[in-house]
């Protein structure tokens, strides 16, 4: 029987009758006791690994409570070496080794929202072609005058004819669609997101042998961007079973290749965390001249195309709704409570490919994704045609399905 | 396209260099590293260059090479010989060779694994019968259950 000494005396000194002193059922008293003593915790100055999980412990719990800025500043303030993805890169099978370093499942086709496509009204549908039409036919034109340096080509004749294509657009679906007359478009912002993910064993150097976290920063430069005050609507439920899988990479980056620089952790939008639209809408990206398909075929690498898209908008959109989650306040150990979305299009003039991208968790980092089951969701089409060619002053073989869907992703409302 | 040559300088309008005969060779290596399936290694001539590489394997082995990098090792100088000379271990270039179309290539296994048996009645059959005996006879008893002769009588 256990001794008189283990037996709480709270009861005898507060008991008012002789009766409730004597007490049969005492191992439940003593376990909900109050104990005397303070939990044993481990040492926060010891050269030792519990000493330092304490301490990580410590840092993260002082982090919660902090503000977004602060924990953006605190999480992105000591420099190390860390690699930098370029979301157009000319390294084959990208998308695959993206999509393991974003946690990205890939599926082929647009979500159920887009797919079959609600109807568009036609009025709109024809306003919104002669905006493109000209548009493509000014931009034809200007080729026309005289052509440009090769390596300038996408520069001067895609981003002026994109330019006026998004400007007109968003100005007529303006009365369609209310958040877009409270949104703001940019022009060549700069977007860029930095997270750790897997591990790594350090080959040489003072600190050989040790494991530590594998660092990524995404730099991006999209051609422009629709932010919004409020957030889109998801997708797919949060937790919901997605058919895709993460495809795993046991190789190291540097087999990409990847390289490893060392400079400002940045996380960033395209605007600073005060600026009231935090949300993205869509952005457009061109494809840069390196990856044209006529250079990429005459490189023997026709069937890279796609897969070079795929990778590129993973990237993009994977950074982008990553800082808009860390702006608000969401990282990896507090993880994000609703999804984030957000949609891009990628073209070259004359190709359009369309990808919606849905940040389910912002836990990649070896701590927290242990015990982690969500996954990011890309949806993404196959690149079509909008036109097949342009006589003088007449486009000839225009695609009315390019233009619906390019009107539904700009008509994605908040509220609906 | 040749070792230690001087090719003829390209001014506008001079046809296409060809070579027929290139002194080069190049030598299929075994990783070191692990490397992605698609990826080959190859040990090259220091005077290649990745258009080298890429159309060496084209055109004479039809080789579909769709990306080609290249990196010198630098061998070392810090050896010695007897005479106290400093000894350089010749440096070289390898290249990693990463195929078109998901074509994967897995560097096969050159010296398999063999059971050696030799024939009945052979010399080396007793001999190998007689070395297993010994090595037998050395195993301390197993009835003493891993405890050394040390203790006991």
């Amino acid at each position: 029987m256990a001794s008189c000494s283990r037996l709480p005396l709270h009861p005898f000194l507060c008991s008012v009758s002789v009766r409730l002193a004597c007490n049969r059922n005492v191992q439940v008293e003593a376990s909900t006791a109050k104990s005397l003593y303070p939990p044993i915790l481990p040492s926060r100055t010891a050269k030792s690994k519990s000493a330092k999980r304490r301490v990580v412990t410590e840092h993260f719990e002082q982090l919660r409570s902090c503000t977004a800025q602060e924990k953006i500043r605190a999480l992105t303030r000591v420099q190390r070496k860390k690699y930098v993805i370029y979301p157009q890169t000319f390294a084959l099978n990208a998308d695959r080794w993206y999509q393991h370093y974003t946690k990205t499942a890939f599926l082929n086709g647009l979500p159920e929202k887009y797919d079959p496509a609600p109807a568009v009204d036609e009025s709109v549908l024809s306003e919104a072609r002669d905006v493109v039409c000209s548009s493509i036919l000014q931009q034809h034109w200007h080729a026309m005058k005289g052509r440009t340096f090769t390596q300038k080509e996408q520069e001067q004749l895609v981003s002026p004819f994109l330019r006026n294509a998004v400007c007109g657009l968003k100005n007529l679906l303006a009365k369609e669609n209310p958040v877009l007359s409270l949104s703001s478009l940019d022009f060549d912002p700069q977007v860029s997101y930095y997270w750790l993910r897997a591990e790594r064993t350090i080959p040489e150097g003072h600190r050989r042998g040790r494991v530590e976290p594998m660092r990524f920063q995404i730099e991006d430069k999209p051609h422009s961007q629709i932010r919004i005050p409020h957030q889109l609507p998801q997708f797919v439920p949060l937790e919901a079973e997605i058919s895709a899988e993460v495809p795993i990479i046991t190789l190291a980056p540097d087999l990409l290749p990847l390289f490893r620089r060392q400079y400002d952790n940045n996380i960033f939008i395209g605007a600073k965390l005060e600026d009231p639209c935090c949300y993205g809408h869509t952005q457009f990206h061109v494809v840069p001249e390196r990856f044209r398909r006529d250079k990429m075929s005459k490189r023997g690498l026709s069937d890279q195309v796609e897969l070079s898209l795929r990778a590129s908008a993973i990237a993009s959109l994977f950074a982008w709704t990553g800082a808009q989650a860390m702006y608000q306040g969401f990282w990896s150990e507090e993880d994000v409570s609703r999804p984030f979305v957000s949609q891009a299009v990628i073209t070259d003039g004359q190709f359009f490919s369309f990808f919606c991208y849905q940040l389910n968790t912002l836990a990649l980092s070896p701590r927290a994704d242990c015990n982690n089951s969500r996954k990011n969701v890309c949806w993404g089409t196959e690149s079509i045609q909008l036109y097949e060619r342009i006589t003088d002053g007449d486009i000839v073989g225009l695609n009315d399905t390019v233009l619906r869907l390019l009107l539904q992703f700009l008509l994605n409302n908040a509220q609906c | 396209m040749a070792k230690r040559i001087i090719y003829p300088l390209y001014q506008l309008g001079n046809p296409q260099l060809r070579i027929f005969r290139p002194t080069f060779n190049l030598t299929l290596v075994r990783p070191g590293k692990e490397q992605p399936p698609d990826t080959v290694q190859f040990r090259i001539p220091m005077e290649m260059t990745k258009f080298d590489v890429r159309n060496y394997l084209e055109k004479i082995y039809s080789v579909p090479v769709a990306a080609v990098r290249t990196r010198i090792q630098y061998c070392t100088n810090k050896k010695r010989n007897h005479l106290n000379q400093r000894v350089k271990r010749p440096d070289y270039k390898v290249a990693y060779v990463q195929l078109t179309q998901q074509q994967t290539f897995q560097f096969p296994d050159i010296f398999p694994e063999k059971d050696k048996k030799h024939e009945e009645g052979s010399v080396e059959e007793m001999q190998e019968k007689f070395m297993e005996d010994e090595r037998q006879r050395q195993k301390p008893d197993p009835r003493r259950g891993g405890v050394t002769e040390w203790f006991g009588l």
